[in-house]
């Protein structure tokens, strides 16, 4: 059974056209893994982005330059949007051409601390749609991929979302984004709150979207919301949600737009609205204007 | 002279690996789930049992030693701390997240002898990491010695806490306020994996720098605070004064400094002590 009508598209078994895509992306995922890993045992020189909680190190460059060199030299007609170029001035559009999404290390405050949540993120998307996507744990060592039409899974494991509709017995997972002014964080607790008063079993804050987003997609919470992420955050992870059985939508209740900078994600459609009737909005902009 | 204490600690890890067994043989099942103190303060069959097989199995080895367990107190047993030899047991820390399946979960032996803590085992069971911390002998996460970081710049901190299980507003509202500050000194974030017991070893292995926490209690922290001291913590109470097992409040941080900054920031919560009733 698929999530949704819109997802529909040839069963593939065997041979496929992305399968090489796909197949490299496993590889560079690992191998992006294996240097975070020795990275993090390592002292980090650490540079501030948009704000003083918006981190980059030298390896977030690395570990892009490694993957976005390998796929350009095997791939040379793709296009990429990547985090760090982004940084750098890249424009961030997602055209119909083959387009590699990639974050080379989902929470690099993480890294920075030796928090041990930290991963690769690997999104493939063609005619705007997302084919692919692989996730990397670099530090418990677990591989999430997903591929549409074929499934989801966590080292060989198949993965299933949780199929809780009551708000009143959901586990949810959030991030606090970038930005940190006043007016910011009484609206991200504000939307904290509203979901304790409405007695959630519990809120959880571990400082990855993309792993946040893979503990949905294997039953192990019940929903997700973030204003502030990114689309290298979401591109990966929404296919292995989707293909896990899972609702991925934006927060006003409506489609998912992956440029938009916000996402509700859920085990159940019905948890979903519920989770983004209770959010007041964050504008964080959009990734195709900046 | 015989080490009488090390011979407990080796008998506590192997009780808190079967007891990790237990554990994840029940998260292959559908679970009923009950309510304690209030909709988010969830208990299971399996906290039960798992406490009576590390309750029973210690006091056949161990008759004239005290045992001080979650869910024996919720099940009308008094709290009475005393110098005696004291097993303190949280047979599941992180209940809400063995519920749903959350990867981390805890079981949580700590052990005092005139009243202070001379070991502490968590073993976070569906992740395999074992950290013990043993007075004088330093902290361990499956044989790795620990070491807590050395960040003292609260702005460049990274801390750990819980909202807790309250769903009263006006605690809510002091909870998400002592975070609003925090947050607005500012520091690098706030994580919640969901277990009072792996957030403080989060703290030991440095890969936190600080966690604090109103509303648990001694069973959360007894096994948990020795092995912050021994990766070269310390602990506090969340007014900056000395640390009580019993009063229901904590920072575990890196360093005194630290603590001291944190707790600057905290508006008490009012909460019954541990050894009150």
């Amino acid at each position: 059974m698929k999530p949704s009508s819109e997802e529909e598209g040839e069963l593939v078994q065997g041979v496929g056209p992305w399968d090489e895509c796909f197949e490299v992306a496993v590889q560079l995922a690992l191998r992006a893994g294996q240097i975070i890993r020795k990275a993090l045992t390592e002292e980090k020189r650490v540079s501030t982005k948009t704000s003083a909680a918006d981190l980059v190190t030298e390896t977030d460059h690395r570990v892009e330059d490694l993957i976005v060199s390998e796929l350009r030299k095997r791939f040379p007609s793709h296009r990429f949007i990547a985090e760090e170029a982004t940084a750098s001035g890249a424009k961030c559009v997602l055209t119909h051409s083959p387009t590699w999404i990639i974050d080379p290390i989902d929470g690099t405050c993480n890294f920075v601390h030796r928090f041990p949540t930290v991963a690769v993120s690997i999104g493939f998307a063609v005619h705007q749609e997302l084919e692919f996507g692989v996730i990397h744990h670099c530090t418990e060592e677990r591989l999430y991929t997903g591929r549409r039409g074929q499934g989801a899974f966590c080292n060989g494991q198949r993965l299933q979302v949780s199929r809780e509709t009551d708000l009143a017995k959901a586990l949810v997972l959030t991030e606090i984004g970038p930005k940190r002014d006043p007016d910011t964080l009484k609206v991200f607790l504000s939307n904290m709150e509203r979901l304790l008063h409405a007695k959630a079993h519990g809120v959880r804050v571990i400082g990855s979207s993309t792993l946040a987003l893979c503990y949905l997609a294997s039953g192990a919470a019940d929903a997700y919301y973030q204003f502030g992420l990114h689309c290298w955050d979401l591109a990966a992870a929404t296919v292995i949600i989707r293909e896990a059985g899972g609702i991925v939508i934006d927060t006003s209740g409506g489609p998912l737009d992956l440029m938009s900078c916000r996402v509700v994600a859920a085990g159940t459609r019905e948890m979903a609205v519920l989770i983004a009737q209770a959010l007041q909005t964050i504008n964080y902009g959009r990734d195709d204007e900046k | 002279m015989a080490d009488p204490w090390q011979e407990c600690m080796d008998y506590a890890v192997i009780l808190a690996r079967q007891a990790g067994e237990m554990i994840r043989e029940a998260l292959k099942n559908e679970m009923d789930v009950m309510i304690k103190s209030s909709p988010a303060d969830l208990v299971t069959v399996t906290d039960q049992k798992v406490e009576k097989m590390l309750m029973s199995s210690i006091k056949e080895k161990y008759p004239c030693h005290s045992f001080i367990g979650e869910e024996s107190v919720a099940a009308g047993e008094k709290t009475v701390f005393t110098e005696s030899p004291t097993w303190f047991i949280d047979p599941i820390d992180g209940t809400t997240n063995f519920v749903h399946r959350f990867p981390f979960v805890a079981v949580s032996i700590g052990f005092l002898v005139n009243k202070e803590m001379e070991f502490g085992i968590v073993y976070s069971c569906v992740e395999d990491k074992m950290y013990t911390g043993r007075k004088g002998k330093g902290a361990f996460c499956n044989g790795q010695k620990l070491q807590v970081s050395q960040q003292e710049d609260i702005t460049k901190s990274l801390l750990v806490t819980e909202l807790g299980s309250s769903r009263k507003p006006e605690t809510l509202r002091i909870v998400l306020s002592n975070m609003e500050k925090l947050c607005s000194i500012p520091i690098h974030g706030i994580r919640s994996v969901g277990t009072a017991a792996v957030n403080m070893c989060l703290v030991a292995t440095g890969g936190a720098d600080a966690y604090y926490e109103m509303g648990i209690h001694c069973w959360d922290m007894a096994g948990a605070g020795i092995i912050v001291t021994e990766a070269g913590g310390v602990l506090m109470d969340v007014t900056g004064g000395p640390f009580d097992l019993m009063s229901r409040r904590i920072i575990a941080a890196n360093s005194i400094t630290l603590a001291k900054r944190i707790a600057k920031e905290i508006e008490i919560i009012p909460l019954q002590r541990d050894d009150e009733s």
